[in-house]
């Protein structure tokens, strides 16, 4: 079989060190399909005149492939280019809730997106 | 082709509707293009029906509004009879009649669909039905009261 | 992927394959189909010519509520033991027009899915391991 171009769009991956949370891809995205579930944390002020901060720590990032049609809004949208396309297509599930990926799935896409030069 | 050949809408009044169609059959627009409609809202339901004429590569589009409850315009069907699935598609979607119609029947939606769908007061049920993943603030779990636009909160519509 | 799997001589044109091509994902089904070596390599013969000559069904696009009981009756028609492939997101769970008025929402609300195929289309490439994996499981 023919290789595939490295910049198919096949899936799409998520960096997750470069996600806040913002939850721009989950608005923006025309078939509801991105769950983003997140919490605040404080840490405590370090040093003499610091004050405490708040991040916000994703708890869910899942993206409904059943839904997903692969417009690609959500990665044009990301602020943070927490978000790329893989051109890995062959997750085919028996099950339709097997086509929900979880973060930790998401991540593993990572692998085979094509770098950026 | 100019601008000429999309000629701007003649708005005719709807007891007009099937005259003004008739002249133009006429005047050599022999090619039917297609009938539509959209919701004017208060203006009530707007036809439009675009029709060409191939000789002089000439198009005129007609429009009318006819009212939102009980509309009725004349089918154009005698002077076209490819107006006849236009004219059952658009009763269907928008609620309104043709008289005279051969075959007036329902074209696209199933038997027993409630509703007249591309009227704008017709809600998408799985946009309510379905919690809106954007609805939650960063850094919340649990879903704020942000709905996107258009779409009426649970509740204050439906059965 | 389709080319990591092993032909099974014994099994070879085991999937004799029904395309219920509803709409764009069909066209992908077709380049998937053009592809002789790739659908022999998953023991697949497309192109059924009815259901009671198939054993694989696969739901190529969006099923709307008034062609539902159609792909029902094509259901019905095929022998038993046979499988069905949801292929593209109209037939997952009616994909981009998931708020239409018109449109069944996933083509399991009528029959047992085996198979659920992802993409928007999917690739040529994604029908091939779909059919691979059914393969796997009609295997076990």
């Amino acid at each position: 079989m023919t290789a595939l171009p490295d910049r198919s769009r096949g899936v799409i991956a998520l960096r997750e060190e470069s996600c806040t949370s913002c939850m721009v891809c989950a608005r923006e995205c025309p078939d509801w399909c991105i769950y983003i579930d997140s919490h605040k944390e404080t840490e405590p002020a370090t040093g003499e005149g610091a004050r405490p901060k708040t991040r916000h720590v994703l708890d869910r990032f899942a993206i409904d492939y059943a839904l997903c049609m692969y417009c690609g809004i959500c990665i044009e949208v990301c602020p943070w280019d927490a978000l790329f396309w893989s051109p890995e297509y062959d997750h085919a599930a028996g099950d339709v809730l097997g086509l929900t990926h979880e973060r930790e799935t998401l991540v593993t896409w990572m692998r085979s997106v094509p770098s950026v030069d | 082709m100019t601008l000429d050949d999309f000629a701007a809408t003649r708005d005719v009044p709807s007891d007009d509707w099937y005259e003004a169609a008739s002249e133009l059959k006429g005047s050599g627009h022999d090619f039917f293009d297609w009938l539509s409609a959209y919701d004017d809202s208060d203006a009530g339901v707007a036809v439009v029906a675009r029709i060409w004429s191939v000789r002089d590569r000439h198009g005129a589009m007609l429009r009318t509004r006819v009212a939102r409850e009980g509309g009725l315009l004349p089918t154009l069907t005698t002077l076209w009879e490819g107006a006849a699935w236009h004219e059952r598609e658009t009763a269907e979607m928008f609620g309104i009649g043709f008289t005279g119609h051969p075959d007036p029947r329902p074209l696209l939606l199933p038997d027993g669909f409630d509703g007249h769908p591309l009227r704008k007061e017709f809600v998408l049920a799985s946009r309510v039905a379905k919690e809106w993943p954007g609805a939650k603030e960063p850094g919340e779990s649990v879903a704020g009261r942000k709905r996107p636009p258009g779409v009426p909160p649970a509740g204050t519509w439906g059965s | 992927m389709a080319a990591d799997v092993t032909i099974e001589w014994g099994h070879i044109f085991r999937l004799r394959v029904l395309d219920v091509g509803l709409a764009c994902c069909a066209v992908e089904f077709a380049a998937a189909a053009a592809r002789g070596d790739d659908m022999a390599a998953v023991g697949a013969r497309p192109f059924a010519p009815e259901p009671r000559e198939a054993n694989v069904m696969v739901i190529s696009g969006t099923v709307t509520d008034k062609l539902a009981p159609q792909v029902k009756r094509l259901y019905d028609e095929m022998p038993p033991d046979s499988y069905v492939m949801s292929f593209g997101s109209c037939a997952n769970c009616g994909g981009p027009y998931w708020d239409s008025y018109s449109v069944t929402k996933g083509v399991d609300q009528m029959i047992p899915i085996d198979v659920y195929v992802p993409g928007c289309p999917p690739r040529p490439e994604a029908l091939l391991d779909g059919l691979a994996q059914l393969n796997e499981r009609i295997g076990r």
